[in-house]
């Protein structure tokens, strides 16, 4: 590893540090952790659980580090501007900035504070916390957040300034035919596992499966995934939605219901369409299912949109997608939050 | 008579019986009808019957029946009736986003008898004689926008001229170029000359559009005129507030703020609710609302309902509105809007489209979505 390289690496690893004893559920950090995370971000005491230990990437192996180093501009200063609820990943937007600079200033976010503030604690002398963000001509800045966000903070920025956005988006399912039985099963139970992390408020959580298969089977595909999460919310509860999720939720269900399928998935629900209608369903565990006769006419209104996908599929289909959707994630099922840890999650070009 | 027969049957006997309704020469209540129309959607249309068996509460009460989302028209067919039979096909105008959704009408008398009665009501104010003009774009055929049929229909029935037709290029003020300022200048002058009075019909981007572009000119319309102003701004435009946009119409216009009176409407309704503003109007004799109050004609009620437990709130508090309308005998007896709605002594204040779920974290907010895709 070239010299620069090497400090620049050398700069991450308290902050890995203070994150793996974040992970510790009984160590006293471990332990504070979860109990500010429960009330900062409305997940059960479970959801936080499984977050933790599935998608706070505490222990990345060097490769991931080193290409997370290479991909990483460096400058002045960085800052990072965090967003809310999918708490894990203020991690990860941290150890960017600290790949880019030994000075990064981070404002958290105001409605989610607490993780920033818990990996800070841990790592106090790597990067300092700021109610606002001032960067000038030279420094970069690494901002998450909604789209609308990111177009204000792009209005607002000074000259000189170097804007990395990263903005909404969803996870994708996508199957090709119909797997076997052992291959279905792991299919349905890690796509389930996919939408109940973050009760599916992040831009990786799936939120639409397409179907190139016969109708039968994307139905049934749809009524097992419903099963699959119902059955996953009785060891993960989904947490608490806000108003307006509450509302969206409910008015999703019912245009759903009369749209076509609908089938009970815990507190969420898995909507089926067999005249290929889309949808994207809001957040709380909600999925649509859509039978399509071609991908890639389904695909092309979506690409700029999609974040990550999971695919089942031939080889040569997989390959189509990979050139079509250039800037999504391709994960395996269950494995769709846990990207490597070689740069933002987000890939798509802005 | 097969399934298909008699589905007709009854939906031609339930027509004449809102229709009767709307004359005021029916016997029946307004919750009698609608449960009947309910009944007839479940037993004919697939999506109504889930969305019935769902809610699984027997159809006994208005406020029983579940209300169809306005999304279920993007998504789905929204009719008891086969395409075949359509008389008509309005489009959505894309609100709540992308993919345009569809209004079928099997049959467009209700339509006609409905609109023109709440029309006739909120709009005219005497027996003086009007000219009707609109700041749309001509009517399209067949017509794909309810509201510019709604438009032309005002035009044949309100208009006092003799060869009143309503595809008159002159009748619609709004082409390629923006708003034709010179025909609605002669308009006006016409209007004045055959001592009638301008009928206006306008959407409040159209008079934004106007307005920001008329150069300081005015215009002053015959005495009497009226500007119905219907619907939001859908990002079309810069937004301003209703009484703002109000004043600056009165202004322009020299006309009395009461005589532009507001429309409430979609295209997932057959019915349209009015402000009770214009002096001498039928619905300000028996209406005293004012501006921002929107009066239900007789054959439709609003429910404001719980956004998530869509249960009616209490009386004077904030829902989303749903909207019973006996006029959508074919498609939906109870639309479910996000629009939110506060009962009050004279009728439904509109207070705006309640937001969706807002983007949280880097996951895509529905609207996002919507948006996204053109809409």
């Amino acid at each position: 590893m070239q010299a620069s390289l090497v400090a620049r690496r050398a700069r991450l690893e308290p902050l890995l540090a203070s994150a793996r004893s974040l992970r510790e559920a009984n160590s006293p950090r471990g332990q504070q952790a979860r109990e500010r995370l429960i009330r900062s971000t409305g997940l059960s005491a479970q959801g936080v659980e499984f977050a933790l230990a599935r998608c706070l990437e505490a222990t990345p192996s060097e490769a991931e580090i080193t290409a997370l180093l290479l991909a990483t501009p460096e400058s002045n200063t960085a800052h990072v501007l965090l967003s809310a609820n999918v708490f894990v990943a203020a991690h990860r937007a941290i150890a960017i900035g600290l790949a880019s600079s030994a000075n990064v200033q981070v404002r958290a976010s105001r409605r989610e504070p607490e993780f920033a503030e818990l990996l800070w604690s841990g790592a106090p002398h790597s990067f300092e916390l700021k109610a606002e963000l001032s960067p000038r001509a030279g420094d970069h800045l690494w901002a998450y957040g909604s789209d609308q966000t990111l177009h204000e903070v792009a209005k607002a920025l000074p000259s000189g300034v170097t804007l990395h956005g990263h903005g909404s988006g969803i996870g994708l399912a996508v199957l090709e035919g119909e797997p076997d039985a052992p291959e279905l099963t792991r299919i349905v139970r890690g796509l389930a596992e996919d939408t109940v992390l973050f009760d599916q408020r992040g831009c990786l959580s799936p939120r639409a499966v397409l179907v190139r298969g016969s109708a039968e089977f994307s139905r049934r595909f749809a009524e097992r995934l419903a099963g699959e999460l119902g059955r996953l919310e009785q060891q993960i509860p989904r947490g608490q939605l806000d108003p307006t999720e509450a509302a969206a939720s409910t008015a999703y269900r019912d245009a759903a219901a009369y749209a076509g399928d609908l089938f009970e998935a815990g507190r969420g629900f898995v909507s089926y369409a067999e005249n290929g209608q889309f949808q994207v369903p809001p957040v709380g565990r909600h999925l649509h299912v859509s039978c399509v006769p071609e991908l890639g006419a389904s695909l092309s209104e979506l690409s700029p949109l999609i974040t990550c996908v999971a695919f089942a599929g031939s080889a040569r289909t997989a390959e189509q997608l990979q050139n079509q959707l250039p800037g999504a994630r391709f994960s395996d099922f269950g494995r769709m939050q846990c990207p490597p840890f070689d740069g933002p999650v987000d890939r798509r070009a802005r | 008579m097969n399934r298909a027969q008699v589905r007709l049957s009854r939906s031609a006997e339930l027509h004449a019986l809102v229709q009767h309704f709307a004359r005021g020469e029916s016997a029946h209540a307004f919750g009698d009808l609608a449960l009947q129309i309910a009944e007839f959607q479940r037993e004919y249309s697939p999506g109504f019957a889930r969305l019935c068996a769902r809610v699984g509460a027997p159809l006994s009460r208005i406020e029983a029946i579940p209300g169809v989302p306005c999304d279920a028209f993007r998504l789905s067919r929204v009719a008891v009736h086969p395409e075949g039979e359509d008389a008509a096909r309005f489009a959505t105008s894309g609100t709540t986003g992308a993919g345009h959704g569809i209004h079928a009408f099997r049959a467009l008398e209700t339509y006609r008898v409905v609109a023109l009665a709440a029309g006739r009501a909120a709009l005219l104010s005497g027996t003086d004689p009007v000219h009707v003009v609109a700041l749309a774009p001509e009517l399209g055929d067949p017509p794909r926008s309810s509201l510019g049929y709604m438009m032309a229909l005002f035009m044949s029935e309100f208009d006092a001229r003799a060869d009143s037709d309503p595809r008159a290029p002159e009748r619609w003020l709004i082409d390629e170029q923006g708003v034709k300022w010179h025909a609605l200048e002669q308009a006006s002058e016409n209007a004045r000359a055959a001592g009638a009075s301008l009928l206006l019909l306008a959407t409040s981007f159209a008079l934004v559009t106007l307005l920001d572009g008329r150069d300081g000119r005015e215009l002053t319309l015959p005495p009497r005129s009226v500007v119905m102003q219907t619907g939001g701004f859908k990002g079309k435009t810069r937004e301003i507030s209703a009484p703002e946009l109000r004043a600056s119409i009165a202004s322009c216009f020299g006309i009395s703020e009461s005589h532009v009176v507001g429309e409430y409407g979609m295209t997932e309704l057959t019915s349209q609710l009015y402000e009770a503003t214009l002096p001498g109007s039928a619905l300000a004799a028996t209406h005293s609302g004012g501006h921002g109050t929107y009066v239900e004609p007789p054959w439709l009620h609003v429910l404001p309902v719980d956004p998530v437990s869509l249960s009616p709130v209490d009386p004077g508090d904030v829902g989303i509105a749903r909207i019973i309308d006996l006029g959508n005998v074919d498609s939906a007896i109870a639309i479910q809007t996000q629009d939110r709605v506060r009962r009050t002594g004279g009728g439904i204040e509109l207070l705006g489209r309640a937001p969706g779920a807002p983007p949280r974290g880097c996951s895509l907010a529905v609207e996002e979505y919507l948006a996204a895709r053109g809409a």
